[in-house]
């Protein structure tokens, strides 16, 4: 019987505010993804994409102007790279790693894979190990496969093997998790308790869907939404002494009044006391000393059953 | 067939309550309901594997921090629940039944077959399910199951679509006998309108994902209309969606706000229903 195999992926419940303390007596985790993909679709960063006005914006002046409100407010990101996009950056990489910045992969053109064979899907991600290792000159620890705009839902996609894939190949973390709001672990296999450790990621603290979505010309521009929705999150998780998380795109958070608003709600972050702004590496091996899987992910046995025309 | 003739048939199985006097002399009668079908959607819709983990925020956190909201303002709230969720989440369950809210059917796995035997069958595996939680038979739904067969099945009400602002009853077309109380809910007083991604399958371009002081002061004004009109309020919640930090942050601060005013019923859907089959009884078989 699987154990509650195609509906759950981690365990029954989720740790209570009270089971949760960051390093030093910090209140909150405050962790900042940087997506530096420029990818529309499925297929992943095409020639169209790179050549477009945004992306251009994004890698040069937009990046400049995040760049810089980041290091205003003395913030450490980790930075989501497909391996295709890294030679455009190159040296750049190296030196958001001198500034304390975290390289993590995303993929080789940021693609979707939940269609490939499992080899393919093997063969696509030793590449891109292997092009940002040599790139970047170390091993990416994290592996993020976040929503593009023109996905049919904003979770991002992954195929049923990329969990085990990226245990194979050594991964410490997957980036972006919808099934908490603070790290936890994505059972590959219920049997062996086989699991990865992964940070949290949610739509709604994503700068992309809230800015002239889903595309320019005649998607929504919900800049005050998007801050709303920081700020409340915020405000709620500091309180509880949990994790707050944002994902920004150069190309959208970058621009005029959305970078004075993200200025402005960093400010405001900033002020709160007690923040440990880890990148998704340091997260990640905190929480796995902290809260290893072997204490920490409750298996319970599955009280699941196949029952006659139902859905198994 | 005219459609004078068909507005009129249609209008024949509905009983409407033009007004109604709560217990206690309240304003209004305020229904919290909960729909917990973490990602049963997801998965009956072959959604990806991101999806489902959206949808199990609920049954992890969501529910857990929608009991606590609700046990710290001292209400008792409605849970519509499918029958497969007990075997999801039975912790969770004990938790809704321990607290005392109302544990109600949420379909078996969230959707009425079409098939009169299957759909039989559902009902009853879920009634018996959530039995061994709540120690009794569920009495209402939020379903679209046969009126006649939740009749059948002892149920009072059921809590779909609004047809009428106050409480009202309908029975299914052309049966006899098959008239049962709604607790109307309204899409604009529903969570996911504003929150949730791909809600019902909408496009990118449909997208309504808002935030929670926008949907606090559509809440409120709502509210304040039916307190002072003397009327019905319910508020649907689901665990994967209204769970989130910020948003029972919101829903505090909307049932605090609530509280500051007097006469203010905060009830399950079977109080409300209860007192409604009692206070203003149908006319309709």
């Amino acid at each position: 019987m699987p154990w509650k195999n195609g509906y759950t992926i981690s365990d029954e419940i989720g740790l209570t505010d009270a089971d949760l303390h960051w390093p030093d007596g910090n209140r909150c985790c405050v962790l900042v993804t940087v997506d530096l993909s420029v990818a529309a679709g499925s297929a992943g960063i095409t020639e169209k994409d790179i050549a477009s006005p945004a992306a251009t914006f994004a890698r040069h002046d937009g990046l400049t102007q995040l760049l810089s409100v980041l290091r205003r407010h003395a913030l450490q990101a980790t930075f989501a790279v497909p391996a295709a996009i890294a030679p455009v950056y190159g040296n750049r990489l190296r030196a958001l790693i001198e500034d304390g910045h975290e390289i993590a992969a995303e993929g080789l053109r940021h693609e979707d894979v939940s269609t490939l064979s499992r080899d393919e899907e093997q063969a696509r991600l030793q590449q891109t190990t292997h092009v940002l290792t040599d790139i970047v000159g170390q091993r990416p620890a994290g592996w993020f496969s976040l929503p593009r705009q023109e996905d049919p839902f904003a979770g991002g996609t992954i195929s049923p093997h990329t969990i085990d894939l990226l245990l194979e190949a050594g991964y410490a973390y997957f980036g972006n998790g919808l099934a908490d709001d603070i790290p936890h672990y994505w059972v590959s296999d219920f049997a062996s308790r086989r699991a990865m450790l992964t940070l949290p990621y949610y739509y709604h603290f994503d700068d992309q869907f809230f800015l002239l979505f889903p595309r320019k010309g005649t998607g929504l521009e919900n800049i005050d939404m998007l801050l709303r929705n920081w700020k409340g999150e915020f405000d709620a998780q500091y309180q509880r002494g949990r994790l707050f998380h944002m994902t920004l795109h150069p190309q959208g958070i970058g621009w005029c009044d959305r970078l004075q608003g993200l200025d402005d709600f960093l400010g405001y972050l900033r002020s709160m006391p007690g923040l440990w702004n880890p990148t998704g590496a340091a997260c990640a091996a905190y929480w796995r000393e902290t809260y290893p899987p072997e204490t920490h992910l409750k298996l319970e046995p599955a009280i699941w059953q196949d029952h006659p025309r139902s859905l198994s | 067939m005219e459609l004078s003739e068909i507005a009129q048939r249609h209008d024949a199985r509905h009983q409407f309550i033009s007004s109604i006097a709560w217990p206690n002399d309240a304003h209004i009668a305020v229904n919290l309901t909960v729909d917990f079908d973490a990602m049963l959607l997801r998965r009956l819709l072959n959604e990806p594997p991101m999806q489902l983990a959206k949808g199990e925020f609920g049954g992890r956190v969501g529910i857990w921090r929608l009991l606590e909201l609700f046990q710290s303002h001292n209400v008792k709230a409605t849970i519509f629940t499918p029958g497969r969720i007990c075997e999801l989440y039975p912790q969770a369950m004990h938790a809704v039944a321990h607290a005392g809210h109302e544990i109600a059917d949420h379909m078996w796995e969230h959707r009425v077959p079409n098939e009169p035997d299957l759909e039989q069958d559902h009902l009853l595996k879920t009634a018996a399910a959530l039995e061994r939680f709540a120690g009794r038979r569920p009495v209402g739904t939020r379903s679209s199951h046969t009126r006649a067969l939740l009749k059948r099945e002892g149920f009072l009400y059921t809590s779909e679509d609004s047809a009428s602002q106050l409480p009202y009853y309908v029975s299914d077309d052309n049966t006899a006998g098959s008239t049962l109380l709604n607790l109307p809910f309204h899409y604009a007083i529903d969570d996911a309108m504003f929150y949730s991604f791909a809600w019902l399958g909408s496009g990118n371009a449909a997208q309504r994902i808002s935030d929670p002081e926008r949907v606090f002061d559509m809440w409120w004004a709502a509210f304040r209309q039916q307190y002072n009109a003397g009327g019905y309020l319910n508020v649907v919640m689901h665990p994967f969606v209204s769970g989130r930090a910020l948003r029972i942050a919101m829903m505090d601060r909307l049932i605090a706000r609530m509280k500051t005013l007097p006469g203010v019923w905060f009830a399950t859907c079977e109080d409300v229903a209860r007192h409604c089959l009692a206070a203003v009884p149908p006319s309709l078989a």
